[in-house]
């Protein structure tokens, strides 16, 4: 019997939707032509102005500094969230605090962001960074937690109580068996918050405060008003980071798992 | 091994974010008075606010909105921290009229004597007493001179068969409609349902010959010569021009919209003196005219206009003959009659 085509056609329809207009965006950032569309020959030239904007590196090092404090503190709020969850499953205190958690996933962005921005206004919280971070921090926690918990949920935990019967203290076998075996999870759970806050547009919108734009909102004001080749420079840039950041963690937690197999 | 490997990696993520956070800290020294400036991206020579910074002893700090809707929105919300805002003319009536805007200090503004009083004759605010003109634009025609024959400056040209599918108007109602309430003689600012319904007529009839209601694309289109005639703000079409030379541009002989962004101080201002001294230091002649040839906008600083390179002075796309610019009109807000143009336009979108 012939093996159907039709995987194989879906397979490459959907890469070319995913990938063609990344595609098109990195030629685009070599167009020596400000408007695309048409192509007037190679040229860094994008690139080189790209290090002429000081407004853009000034966007890109709030972002970053945002995203890695983010990651940290979902990261750590987050994995004990998971672990309350997973540990108290059936209690009804930990049913609502799952609610509790799950909510942000499935409000809508735009009713996050202008409530945050009513609740720090009401409180009296001047906007800025620190009201950039607790909002990426509420939403990044719920991806955190719901990610760790899946981790947990083929967790041994016998492991566990053979390290405590060896004269482990219960943080000597947390840090030691139960954080390194989770180890996957939790940069999987630090990647997902890393990205969700380095793109976020329209909950940072509203809680932004003067002095804290960040790349997207900066990219955004510049679709209107300014060069679009610059994005897609900085774009290309962006790509070529995200890919190997991919990259370099894959290889890492590749050799991670094999280590601790073999360890096993 | 793994855990030694995790808690290295913790490590430098740690004090990667101590070095940025220190730096961060690092760049704001504490004396120096910071004004907040909230605007467009690219809508200031960065040189000219590092002049300013260096006269007045202070720090511009800017941040950039991409639409007047989401801006509103958020300050509507209570967002404070910003000092000058650069809305557009309907925008800032609807934020004067919710209280949102301080009223300006003539005292600390001796450049305003500077403004084009021609400018003026057809503003909003015209005592200049909560927003001073910034950048105007208008919006016309432009077209490709060698592949459009017999071009007219008339907002006619949208009714041409020949020019089928390669023709793109405005996505925007007030401007789209506006131009057929032109076309018509009317009023561009027109709450008159009859004429209202004529324009309607109008653009349907235009609607057969385009190739879509578009906002940004257009310029891409007409610089690759995929589209021949396109409606458009002259400030855009100035840059597209830098790259393709056959592109032209004009103000139809109807007259059309010209629209105004203006520099405002909001009430919840901390810098008030120095926001004063801001827009005062945009209106100084050479400033103006510095600003002009670098946004590509025109700041309608009468005393700057002689200063301007000769290829911005002499395009009447920018500088409108006298007779056509009589015939132009500010966008205003519209408050509860706005609807009546919601409707017309998705009949539009809606019908053949």
């Amino acid at each position: 019997m012939r093996r159907s085509r039709f995987p194989f056609i879906v397979t490459g329809v959907v890469l070319v939707f995913f990938y063609l207009p990344i595609l098109i965006l990195v030629v685009d950032s070599f167009n020596a032509s400000r408007f695309g569309g048409a192509w007037r020959g190679f040229s860094l030239k994008w690139y080189a102005r790209l290090f002429h904007e000081p407004a853009i590196w000034e966007a890109a090092r709030n972002t970053l500094f945002i995203a890695l404090l983010v990651t940290f503190v979902s990261l750590v709020l987050g994995t004990t969230s998971a672990l309350a969850l997973h540990r108290f499953a059936n209690s009804r205190l930990q049913r609502g605090h799952y609610t509790l958690v799950y909510t942000p996933l499935v409000v809508p962005e735009i009713l996050m962001g202008i409530s945050m921005l009513m609740a720090f206004v009401a409180a009296g919280v001047e906007l800025g960074m620190l009201t950039i971070i607790l909002a990426h921090v509420t939403f990044c926690v719920s991806y955190v937690a719901l990610t760790v918990l899946g981790r947990l949920q083929d967790f041994d935990f016998t492991i566990i109580e053979a390290a405590r019967d060896l004269g482990a203290s219960g943080w000597t076998a947390a840090r030691r068996v139960l954080l390194p075996m989770l180890a996957p999870g939790l940069a999987a759970a630090a990647l997902i918050a890393f990205t969700l806050s380095v793109d976020d547009f329209v909950i940072t919108f509203f809680v932004a405060g003067p002095g804290a734009t960040t790349l997207p909102i900066r990219v955004y004001s510049m679709i209107k008003h300014g060069a679009t080749p610059l994005i897609n420079a900085l774009s290309t840039l962006l790509l070529a980071l995200t890919f190997t950041t991919v990259l370099v963690s894959q290889r890492l937690s590749a050799s991670g798992s094999l280590k601790s197999r073999t360890m096993e | 091994m793994n855990k030694q490997f995790a808690s290295r990696w913790l490590l430098a993520a740690l004090i990667i974010a101590a070095g940025i956070l220190s730096g961060q800290c690092g760049g704001g020294k504490k004396a120096m008075p910071v004004l907040h400036l909230y605007t467009w991206s690219d809508y200031i020579k960065p040189e000219l606010v590092s002049r300013f910074e260096a006269a007045n002893g202070c720090r511009v700090v800017i941040d950039t909105f991409d639409s007047n809707e989401a801006m509103y929105a958020k300050l509507k919300a209570g967002a404070t921290g910003y000092d000058v805002i650069t809305p557009t003319s309907y925008m800032v009536s609807l934020m004067r009229g919710q209280g949102m805007l301080q009223p300006l200090d003539p005292g600390l503004l001796p450049n305003r004597r500077h403004v084009d009083p021609e400018y003026l004759a057809i503003a909003i605010d015209r005592e200049m007493s909560h927003s001073v003109p910034y950048m105007l634009t208008n919006s016309g025609i432009a077209y490709l001179k060698s592949k459009v024959r017999d071009f007219a400056p008339t907002w006619g040209m949208f009714g041409r068969a020949d020019l089928k599918g390669r023709m793109v108007m405005l996505n925007d109602m007030r401007e789209t409609i506006g131009a057929a309430l032109k076309f018509l003689g009317f009023s561009l600012n027109s709450t008159d349902p009859a004429q209202l319904a004529q324009a309607r007529d109008v653009v349907l009839g235009w609607k057969a010959n385009l190739a879509k209601f578009e906002n940004e694309q257009y310029k891409n289109g007409i610089a690759s010569g995929e589209f021949l005639l396109v409606h458009g703000y002259s400030g855009d079409i100035l840059q597209v021009q830098a790259e393709n030379g056959d592109i032209a541009f004009a103000m139809p002989r109807e007259g059309g919209a010209i629209s105004c962004d203006d520099l405002v101080i909001a009430r919840s201002a901390r810098e008030v003196r120095l926001a004063h001294a801001f827009i005062n230091f945009l209106h100084d002649p050479a400033v103006a005219a510095e600003n002009t040839g670098f946004t590509q906008f025109l700041c309608p600083n009468r005393e700057s206009y002689p200063l301007l390179d000769s290829s911005i002075r002499e395009n009447p796309g920018i500088f409108l003959v006298p007779e056509i610019k009589a015939k132009c009109e500010v966008l205003a807000d519209l408050g509860e009659k706005n609807v009546l143009y919601v409707k017309v336009w998705d009949e539009i979108k809606n019908g053949m």
